[in-house]
């Protein structure tokens, strides 16, 4: 059980990733193929290179195919897997557009209060400000907007393997305020290595 | 002959959002990676480096980027990109970023245009310059400062004595707010500064 986690920034990643007892980080400018191929998880991040990725759609093709879990932190605008739309920003948002929904339950959001998350320091808008286009049988997590612009979703694909799309900055730095960045960093860890999903 | 606008892109979502969209796609004749810029420049050319380009990535260019300059060229340096680490004569100080401080009753920043009749800085005010604070720069003597702190710190100036060529240097970062559709006065900034800068290059 390997999560490749791929560091495409100057910082090294956290202390939870550090510490993840299936992390094997890898910069982005060494990342190969045969990486993906020995991986069962995958976790990008905001500064992902997506024009150096999509280079590798085969493998993350592939890869998906054979039942591995990628999970995507930020806006797509490369066509990186067949199925996925270019992100689309809500247009001139309103505060009430920032208040973040559930609309469907998953262990990564399990007991944390998603009013914890929407706003820091009382500000409403770091959290996201639009949607990652759900893909044809992929279930929104939570939304903007009244719950219509899905900002987190987890796409079951029919070819195999799942993606969960949190489309802003990093989730697993999201919540500094009450400290639940650790946890949610985890969590992401423990979910793309195959960790329980979509809750009944 | 036009100077040639040449980008930087390290393919994250704010760069493809802030130099391939419709708004700014125009302004810049080329958008490459880090990693394909030896024997991509020539004198004349100017190089824009934006914000929050991973460092590592123009490190393993400083020499490009030293050569450039040696041979006359423009650099564009932007913020959040550590440039003290690979392009020469830059100290930088950085700070942790304030996020909050407009959240104080009757908040000012307190950045400001202390060059406004440069060409670069043409129709940008004090709130095309207010979002966020980085960190600040030591001007080496002979530069142009064009926007300060509230401490009279120097956040971007013009370097035309250091090397054979010139350098534009900020620690402001507007494509990183830009391209996430996050932060009004960055598009403003870079309503101005991006036309100001090819302008300013072909006068």
């Amino acid at each position: 059980m390997t999560v490749l986690v791929l560091n495409s920034g100057f910082a090294e990643p956290s202390a939870t990733v550090r510490s993840h007892p299936a992390a094997r980080i890898v910069s982005q400018a060494s990342l190969c193929g045969q990486d993906l191929a020995a991986a069962t998880g995958f976790v990008t991040g905001n500064l992902l290179d997506q024009n150096a990725l999509l280079a590798f759609k085969p493998d993350l093709e592939a890869f998906l195919d054979r039942g591995g879990r990628w999970f995507f932190n930020g806006h797509i605008v490369r066509p990186l897997l067949d199925g996925l739309g270019i992100y689309q920003p809500m247009a001139a948002p309103k505060r009430a557009d920032f208040t973040l929904h559930q609309l469907a339950m998953h262990p990564i959001f399990d007991g944390i209060a998603l009013e914890k998350l929407e706003t820091n320091k009382g500000v409403a808008g770091f959290y996201g400000r639009g949607a990652n286009p759900l893909p044809a049988g992929a279930v929104a997590v939570t939304g903007l907007a009244g719950g219509t612009v899905p900002v987190d979703w987890v796409w079951l694909r029919v070819r195999g393997g799942r993606m969960f799309s949190h489309a802003g900055n990093d989730l697993g730095q999201m919540g500094l305020e009450w400290d639940l960045a650790p946890l949610l960093q985890a969590r992401i860890l423990d979910w793309a290595a195959g960790g329980p999903c979509l809750c009944a | 002959m036009p100077v040639r606008l040449i980008a930087i892109s390290a393919g994250t979502y704010y760069h493809i959002e802030s130099l391939e969209a419709e708004r700014y796609a125009c302004l810049f004749d080329d958008v490459i990676a880090p990693e394909q810029l030896v024997g991509a420049l020539k004198p004349s050319d100017c190089l824009f480096v934006p914000c929050r380009t991973p460092p590592q990535r123009m490190i393993g260019q400083s020499s490009v980027v030293a050569a450039h300059l040696d041979a006359g060229g423009t650099v564009i340096a932007m913020g959040e990109s550590r440039s003290d680490l690979w392009a020469p004569a830059i100290v930088f100080h950085e700070r942790p970023t304030n996020w909050w401080w407009w959240l104080e009753p009757d908040a000012d920043l307190g950045n400001r245009v202390t060059a406004p009749s440069h060409p670069l800085m043409h129709g940008i005010g004090k709130d095309d310059v207010t979002w966020h604070l980085h960190g600040h720069f030591d001007v080496p003597d002979g530069a142009t400062v064009l926007a300060e702190d509230l401490a009279g710190q120097a956040i971007a100036y013009v370097d035309d004595v250091s090397t054979p060529g010139r350098l534009v240097v900020t620690s402001l970062d507007p494509m990183y707010h830009h391209g996430s559709h996050f932060m009004p006065a960055t598009t403003r900034f870079l309503d101005k500064f991006l036309p100001n800068l090819k302008a300013w290059m072909n006068g």
